[in-house]
């Protein structure tokens, strides 16, 4: 099957210093790729120009066989979420989640029937009218999550997007995420430096390491690579047996 | 203890407020009566009569601050995320500096000849471009701390999710800043509506704004006159002060 996101060589340096070096994977549809990566690895300028966020120095991205390295960041319909639940201070948790849907001029009474779905689907109906600032920290990533799905995005990535969160918020994050993923067919890539949830979240694994890229070809590759950290984790497990 | 605070708070803004009514309303204070002999409204008549132009100097001031404040404020929120971007950010906020080290009389000093040669000197043009060169750093200063990380980052997050640069720039940066450019409206008007110095040199008399008349009547010695001009220049910072009370501090917006 041909995938829906083909990524070629790409290269990006910030001064003398090379933060990806030929970085080259594809994605395919509905496919959620966990990628592993330590900070400053370059995970996060990877996502910020499949975004359109950052302009590669070489190399190609394309969407659907379509060349995207051009097309401005409102047009790649692939949405980048944040580790941080960057919501609209303005705008309430309702409006938030419209937010996608106006821009896209959709009636009144889609966005109403969509954001009230999607309201239901994060468990927070009860909190439409709430401000950013009213909210826990789980429940922001929830409303940020819906505001990217709302709009179903052809990819969705993920920088680290339960970093921030308690133990017990991530756990039902991960679920409602997993949950989510299945029901709408996402295509994501989900970058996290937490191992454990790197191979929960992810149909595979990718890892990023100092700008070099490596993907695994299934979940089996990934732990009998000595170099991943799935064995040195699985025996420090094993210890307790 | 916290109420004698509040109370002595409460009257350091409005003794001078009620010493200056009083004093434009005095007639006849010799020394050393503690209030003047008679009040009437008759220094208040002087604004009518068609010789002091007072009112005219009142809307001219007026004028010139909104414009200097508006422009100002524009122009400072394009540069402000300019230079937040730009890797030479912190050498570019240093010259913003350079006017408040010169000074800005300094600064009017250094650029008369040019205003003279321009044909500026000695009119409205050329108060408003002088004032504006004290004002448009200001508004830099203020506004850049506004584009920090976070602003950029909710920028970018609009543009993914399918926002344009205008459907950004008025659905998602114009409402998360209105507190901060309405800050720098304000600041900048007052540096406007207060600005003595320069205004006096670039307008070489021919331009006379409200607080170039006030010290026009203090150098006169006619109290009564500068006590009503006073009056006058106070009337638009008390109204800022209430407007930034009452729908500012009340709406601030929790980015």
């Amino acid at each position: 099957m041909e995938p829906l996101l083909h990524i070629d060589n790409i290269t990006k340096s910030f001064g003398s210093e090379t933060v990806l070096h030929n970085v080259s994977f594809t994605l395919q549809e509905h496919e959620v790729l966990s990628v592993l990566g330590k900070s400053g690895s370059g995970k996060t300028t990877l996502l910020k120009i499949l975004a359109g966020l950052e302009k590669e120095d070489d190399g190609t991205i394309s969407l659907s066989r379509k060349r995207m390295n051009d097309t401005p960041p409102n047009k790649r319909n692939i949405v980048y979420l944040y580790q941080e639940p960057l919501l609209f201070p303005h705008l309430n948790v309702s409006e938030n989640i419209a937010f996608g849907l106006k821009i896209r001029k959709q009636s009144p009474d889609v966005i109403k029937t969509k954001v009230e779905h999607m309201l239901a689907e994060i468990g927070l109906e009860e909190h439409a009218e709430k401000m950013p600032h009213q909210l826990s920290g789980g429940q922001r990533q929830r409303v940020s999550f819906a505001r990217a799905l709302i709009i179903e995005p052809k990819v969705l990535l993920l920088d680290e997007p339960f970093g921030a969160l308690d133990a017990e918020t991530r756990v039902q994050m991960q679920e409602l995420f997993k949950k989510l993923s299945k029901k709408m067919k996402l295509t994501s890539i989900f970058i996290t430096h937490d191992l454990k949830e790197a191979l929960t979240m992810g149909d595979h694994i990718g890892k990023i390491e100092l700008g070099h890229f490596k993907r695994y070809e299934s979940k089996q590759d990934f732990y009998d690579d000595v170099d991943s950290g799935a064995q040195q984790e699985a025996a420090f497990w094993k210890q307790f047996n | 203890m916290k109420k004698a605070l509040q109370i002595l708070f409460i009257l350091s803004i409005f003794f001078p407020i009620a010493f200056l009514l009083l004093l434009s309303l005095g007639r006849n204070w010799p020394y050393p009566e503690l209030l003047p002999q008679s009040l009437s409204l008759e220094n208040w008549e002087f604004l009518q009569k068609s010789d002091s132009k007072l009112l005219q100097t009142f809307f001219l001031s007026l004028g010139i601050s909104i414009l200097v404040a508006t422009v100002t404020t524009a122009l400072a929120f394009i540069t402000s995320k300019h230079i937040a971007l730009s890797k030479y950010r912190n050498k570019l906020m240093l010259l913003a500096y350079i006017p408040y080290v010169l000074s800005p009389v300094i600064l009017a000093a250094t650029l008369h000849f040019f205003f003279i040669y321009a044909g500026i000197s000695g009119n409205v043009s050329g108060v408003l471009l002088a004032q504006f060169f004290i004002a448009y750093p200001f508004g830099v200063i203020i506004l850049n701390n506004f584009w920090n990380h976070k602003t950029r980052a909710i920028e970018e997050l609009s543009k993914t999710l399918g926002s344009s640069s205008w459907q950004t720039f008025k659905n998602v940066l114009l409402p998360i800043s209105k507190n901060a450019l309405l800050l720098c409206f304000f600041q900048t008007f007052l540096v406007s509506w207060f600005e003595f110095g320069l205004t006096n040199l670039i307008g070489v008399g021919s331009v006379q704004t409200l607080t170039v008349r006030v010290f026009s009547f203090v150098n006169e010695a006619n109290i009564f006159y500068a006590a009503l001009a006073s009056c006058l220049l106070i009337l638009p910072p008390m109204i800022l002060i209430w407007i930034n009370k009452r729908y500012i501090f009340a709406t601030e917006t929790v980015i």
